[in-house]
């Protein structure tokens, strides 16, 4: 009978329950995009570095991180790559040489990070090819192609089919110089990786070196269940002691305090939401029983105690609660399932974004987490929303109760 | 044959504190009521009828002296012994009927019994009964809002006796009704009163009431001034 009363006392001033149900539904619907948009942030900042840079898992001689040395080779890493590959758990592995050196043009040069790439076992880790704005990928069988991204071509004022010198150690320690074509130019969503790398054949690099065929100073890893990565890695480490294998959070530890960074973020949000709700269902709820005291008197005077009348105005703030949160989630849920398959362009923001590392289309996501975790936080509102309100019903004395009209 | 005393009230002062000057509403009060009684206690405003209706109604505290009910002294209870007092042995006629609204007459009835704890099958029955007696069995289902303001008061009434309580205190029952409505009321009251010997005191300044009780204590300024039986 409690519960049926505190139900019908919401819809006694229906205006006033709505607005409040409606204050509740906006901001758990704002709360929910904001989550899923922060989301689509970290997932967005978090795969451009992985696909351009870091990808799950990376192995390499323990000494090659220390200087990049080019002599610190993975001896055979082919059959590893090939070895890795079939394994169930790895969606893709290519094997990479890591050239510094110097890149020349006729009009300039630019300090230079070269990869060698094998296209076919490289595409699945990093899917350079969809990233070619023009001309075509390296590969096409003839000798020193490269592939330079639209920022090193302009700095180096060069074109396709323009011809660019590299100048590097080969594994003796010897300055080698060669001459190269562009036959692609690419562009990533990372200003500071087009600024560094570009990409060659790695039996280019190989020959030009003087590196055994099949060596390679890094092995390049995609997992197929990402929350499994740490423990992969681990397994890899100790099939192969000798080489160092990193995680992705390892390699680029900001990937982790931006992540954390963002959760906190979106913990202080939920706060600020919650509390911005709190003040609104007070001052409803505060209506309520003010405008009830009478009633409230009565009920007292007949014998409900007071654990009851406290109990029934707690109901009335949950039921509220209860109403709005569902449709707000639900409104939420659409909304980011929408703009996830439509992307939000940000494209207006490309130069920040860039410089971020990140795509100019977010798309929002939120996870089963995030709406247990709305409930919970809007239970926890409604329950510390209506102590204020239930504590002034209680200590109400009946007879001066009675006495208000 | 004596009849057994169901409230005693002795020596009872009340003082309020509630504005600079203290206000004395009842000095040193005594008065007796037994069971079956149809009482009215009367007198002008801020006699102190309310006031001692209250304290007998174990809704306010004497300042000093006691209140003896069955056999419990309630000053001596505390507030949630109070509140368990109230549900099992009194019940209230407001001038305002104070009906729950959100309920229907025979919810707002088989309130108090839900308080209790009563079950289902006894509730109906008592609901039903109760209904019938104050003449509203066809009106079971309405909301206080589609009742008159006299069927609203005799729901009160039924909702007031459906705990079966020692005695019914009601504070100005008539004060919002028309007369006819006040007639019905007073009717069902007194058949009550005769049938099943049911002690009802009311505070009152209608006639109409006083016309009909059958004992009057008349309130002056916080005291007793007469104490009549009505042949």
């Amino acid at each position: 009978m409690i519960a049926k009363i505190a139900w019908l006392n919401i819809w006694r001033s229906r205006t006033r329950s709505l607005v409040v149900i409606s204050s509740i539904i906006i901001g758990i619907w704002s709360l929910v995009f904001l989550l899923a948009f922060m989301n689509g942030q970290v997932n967005n900042y978090i795969s451009s570095i992985i696909e351009n840079e870091t990808s799950h898992i990376q192995i390499h001689t323990p000494q090659f991180k220390e200087d990049f040395e080019v002599d610190q080779l993975i001896p055979n890493a082919d059959q590893l790559v090939a070895e890795l590959g079939k394994s169930a758990d790895i969606h893709a592995a290519t094997g990479r040489i890591l050239l510094n050196g110097m890149l020349s043009s006729s009009a300039a040069a630019r300090g230079v990070m070269v990869k060698g790439i094998d296209l076919r076992l490289e595409q699945p880790v990093s899917h350079l090819q969809e990233k070619i704005i023009s001309g075509q990928p390296i590969g096409s069988g003839r000798k020193n192609e490269i592939m330079l991204s639209q920022r090193m071509a302009e700095k180096l004022k060069v074109k396709l089919r323009s011809k660019v010198v590299l100048t590097f150690q080969n594994i003796s320690s010897d300055i080698t110089t060669a001459a190269f074509r562009v036959v692609g130019i690419y562009k990533t969503t990372s200003k500071r990786n087009d600024e560094l790398y570009a990409f060659a054949d790695i039996a280019d690099l190989q020959r030009l070196a003087e590196m055994p065929q099949g060596s390679a100073h890094q092995i390049a890893l995609l997992v197929n269940d990402f929350d499994a990565t740490d423990t992969l890695a681990a397994e890899i480490s100790n099939q192969h002691q000798l080489l160092k294998v990193e995680t992705y959070k390892e390699i680029s530890p900001d990937l982790e305090l931006f992540n954390s960074q963002i959760k906190l973020n979106m913990i202080i949000m939920t706060t600020i939401f919650m509390l911005a709700l709190i003040f609104g269902i007070i001052n409803t709820m505060l209506m309520a029983v003010l405008e009830r005291m009478k009633e409230l008197g009565m009920l007292m005077a007949v014998g409900m105690n007071k654990l009851r009348v406290f109990f029934m105005v707690v109901l009335e703030t949950l039921l509220i609660a209860l109403i709005g949160a569902p449709i707000g989630m639900l409104l939420g849920y659409l909304t980011t399932q929408y703009l996830n398959e439509t992307g939000i362009d940000l494209s207006t923001w490309s130069e920040a974004l860039e410089e971020f590392g990140m795509a100019n289309i977010i798309r929002p996501f939120v996870t089963a987490d995030t709406f247990f975790i709305i409930s919970i936080a809007v239970v926890i509102t409604a329950v510390l929303a209506s102590i204020y309100p239930a504590f002034k019903a209680i200590r109400l004395k009946p007879v001066q109760a009675l006495r208000k009209i | 044959m004596e009849r057994k005393k169901v409230i005693i009230v002795k020596d009872v002062y009340k003082t309020y504190h509630e504005t600079k000057v203290p206000v004395k509403a009842l000095r040193g009060v005594s008065i007796d009521i037994h069971q079956g009684e149809f009482t009215a206690i009367v007198g002008p405003s801020g006699s102190g009828k309310t006031t001692l209706l209250n304290l007998i109604g174990g809704l306010d505290r004497p300042t000093k002296g006691s209140i003896v009910v069955g056999d419990t002294d309630i000053a001596t209870l505390s507030d949630n012994q109070l509140i368990d007092f109230r549900k099992e042995h009194i019940g209230f006629v407001f001038q305002s009927y104070n009906l729950i609204p959100v309920l229907t007459a025979k919810e707002n009835v088989e309130f108090v019994m839900l308080l209790q704890k009563q079950p289902k099958a006894k509730r109906d029955a008592r609901t039903a009964e109760l209904m019938a007696a104050v003449g509203l069995a066809d009106r079971m289902d309405n909301r206080p809002s589609e009742l008159s303001g006299g069927q609203q008061q005799r729901v009160a009434v039924a909702r007031a006796l459906a705990p079966k309580p020692t005695f019914i205190l009601a504070d100005e029952p008539t004060a919002n009704l028309d007369s006819k409505s006040t007639a019905d009321l007073l009717d069902m009251m007194a058949k009550l009163n005769a049938d099943e010997h049911i002690t009802f005191v009311f505070s009152t300044h209608d006639q109409r009431v006083i016309d009909r009780a059958r004992r009057i204590i008349t309130i002056e300024d916080g005291k007793v001034l007469k104490d009549e039986w009505v042949q």
